[in-house]
């Protein structure tokens, strides 16, 4: 697109987007390192958690009131079933693979023949670990 | 240039001067405004992206695990087939998720036998599995199976995140095992650099007995939101960004994908939740070198295969420094770590990988495994 006299609004709302998503990621990690701060999300966490089972308990007893069975009850089920059909598969005699299996032959092409998109790649960032030299261990922390 | 040739061209105020620039901007965002609203309605009944659907069988199927073949797509394969480990609290359909952005589907355009663990969400039965479960149960399993269905001794293991975790500690218990080459993505092993993690599992704020014994199975939501927790506004900004790009149709795609991908984020079974949080985040105890599994310590030395370690440079669920110490720990000579830009998941999967990661994959693979 031509440049414009004026600046565009939604590119600016785009990298206001990136730049308060950033942001917010690191003043939240940041955050972490409070453990009273960690402490209360995993209070809240077991607490939503609570509150699930709760839901979960209750649902599961009008269930059974209506004769119903839950959905954990029917997982189970199908674990079952699942179970069941395995075991038929394993007595039944091996089969001839469904697809023919090529020739375990294959050799390494030349970096000439290499197919367009390893030709074109950017050479990536290696760094080949050396091979005598071996570099100390970092300390862990704590 | 329109624009600076109206501003030097005369003495007349810009408020009185037609900017054909600013004219074809706002003929642009009424025509996306517009297709905003028509797309939006559109994805309100769609169905969910299909996603994983590069042609598979099912070898192994039992509980949270399964093991698949990737149908072959070339006349010859490579000899040792490639054995890929899933991380156990997400699906493999990352690497898989459509035609064209399919790590699976290039690997086998390139003639590598692909195999993948992909795991289900455990049952209450399997809320006890511990790390002993994966690495001297499900992985040595599942190469025995691969062995018999291929025919061939050797595998190349490759796993990616926790994924790589496991595949690595299961190399490091059984170092003269069958595995020819070991490829990691983006595995932790410094524990300490998770600074969010380590914080929120530190255990004078968190009692993950309590917690683990309440749950049984330790939910997706709360496993999600732990995930959520290291970067807070992104599922909110995530959402704002998809109204704006509403009109294109490969960012919805692209996006809802992805979407999927987290929101299918699989439960955990407690045991393995209750060891990764105390032997790994708060007693850092693979990086220190006294982590026991099933009665052994776990040696990152013993390993002496080929590896290739790739990392994400902007990783912020496995920071770099989080996971440089895998190569400095084994004593493979043939190793090698590559530190690619991209995140956590665009490493592996999005236009970004299919540039980078995947060709470096590819030219370290093939030579290694024939």
């Amino acid at each position: 697109m031509a440049s414009s006299l004026f600046p565009d609004p939604l590119q600016l709302w785009r990298e206001a987007l990136t730049k308060l998503e950033g942001e917010v990621n690191a003043l939240a990690t940041g955050s972490t390192q409070s453990q009273e701060a960690v402490r209360s999300l995993h209070q809240l966490s077991s607490a939503s958690q609570g509150v699930q089972q709760m839901v979960e308990k209750a649902i599961g007893a009008y269930l059974r009131r209506a004769n119903l069975p839950s959905r954990k009850e029917m997982m189970e089920l199908a674990q079952s079933l699942q179970r069941i059909e395995d075991k038929v598969d394993r007595l039944l005699p091996p089969q001839a693979p469904a697809v023919p299996r090529p020739a375990r032959t294959r050799r390494p092409s030349g970096a000439a023949q290499m197919p367009t998109p390893a030709a074109s790649a950017p050479p990536p960032i290696a760094t080949p670990a050396p091979r005598s030299k071996r570099r100390a261990a970092p300390r862990a922390k704590g | 240039m329109a624009a600076t040739a109206a501003a030097k061209g005369n003495d007349k105020s810009a408020s009185t001067v037609a900017d054909p620039a600013l004219t074809e901007r706002l003929r642009l965002e009424v025509e996306r405004a517009v297709q905003r609203g028509l797309k939006g309605f559109e994805l309100l009944g769609a169905p969910p992206p299909a996603v994983g659907r590069t042609p598979k069988s099912v070898l192994l199927r039992r509980g949270t695990l399964e093991l698949v073949h990737y149908h072959a797509m070339s006349d010859e394969v490579y000899r040792v087939p490639l054995l890929i480990v899933m991380a156990v609290t997400n699906k493999g359909y990352i690497l898989d998720l459509a035609p064209g952005q399919s790590l699976v589907e290039f690997l086998l355009q390139r003639g590598y036998d692909v195999y993948m663990i992909d795991w289900h969400a455990p049952t209450d039965a399997e809320r006890d599995l511990k790390i002993e479960d994966y690495v001297q149960g499900f992985i040595p399993e599942c190469i025995r199976r691969v062995q018999q269905d291929s025919g061939e001794r050797e595998v190349t293991l490759l796993g990616y995140c926790a994924g790589g975790m496991l595949s690595t500690i299961y190399q490091a218990l059984h170092p003269k095992g069958p595995v020819k080459n070991l490829v990691c993505f983006t595995t932790p092993i410094d524990f300490s650099k998770m600074e969010i993690f380590r914080n929120m599992s530190d255990p004078k704020v968190f009692d993950v007995d309590k917690f683990v014994d309440s749950v049984g199975v330790v939910p997706a939501d709360t496993v999600i939101a732990g995930f959520d927790a290291l970067r807070p506004s992104s599922r909110l900004a995530g959402q704002i960004r998809l109204w704006d790009n509403l009109w294109n149709d490969q960012f919805v795609k692209g996006y809802r994908m992805m979407e999927r991908w987290g929101n299918e984020t699989l439960p955990v079974p407690g045991g393995y939740f209750r060891q990764t949080t105390k032997e790994l985040m708060q007693r850092n105890a693979l990086h220190e070198g006294t982590l026991r599994i099933g009665g052994r310590l776990v040696d990152l030395s013993k390993i002496t295969v080929p590896l290739l370690h790739v990392i994400a440079q902007y990783d912020h669920i496995v920071p770099p420094e989080c996971a440089h110490p895998l190569v400095e720990r084994v004593a493979s000579h043939d190793k090698q770590e590559i530190v690619l830009p991209g995140g956590h998941v665009s490493i592996a999967a999005g236009p970004n990988a299919v540039k980078r990661m995947w060709p470096a994959l590819d030219s370290w693979l093939e030579e290694r495994s024939t």
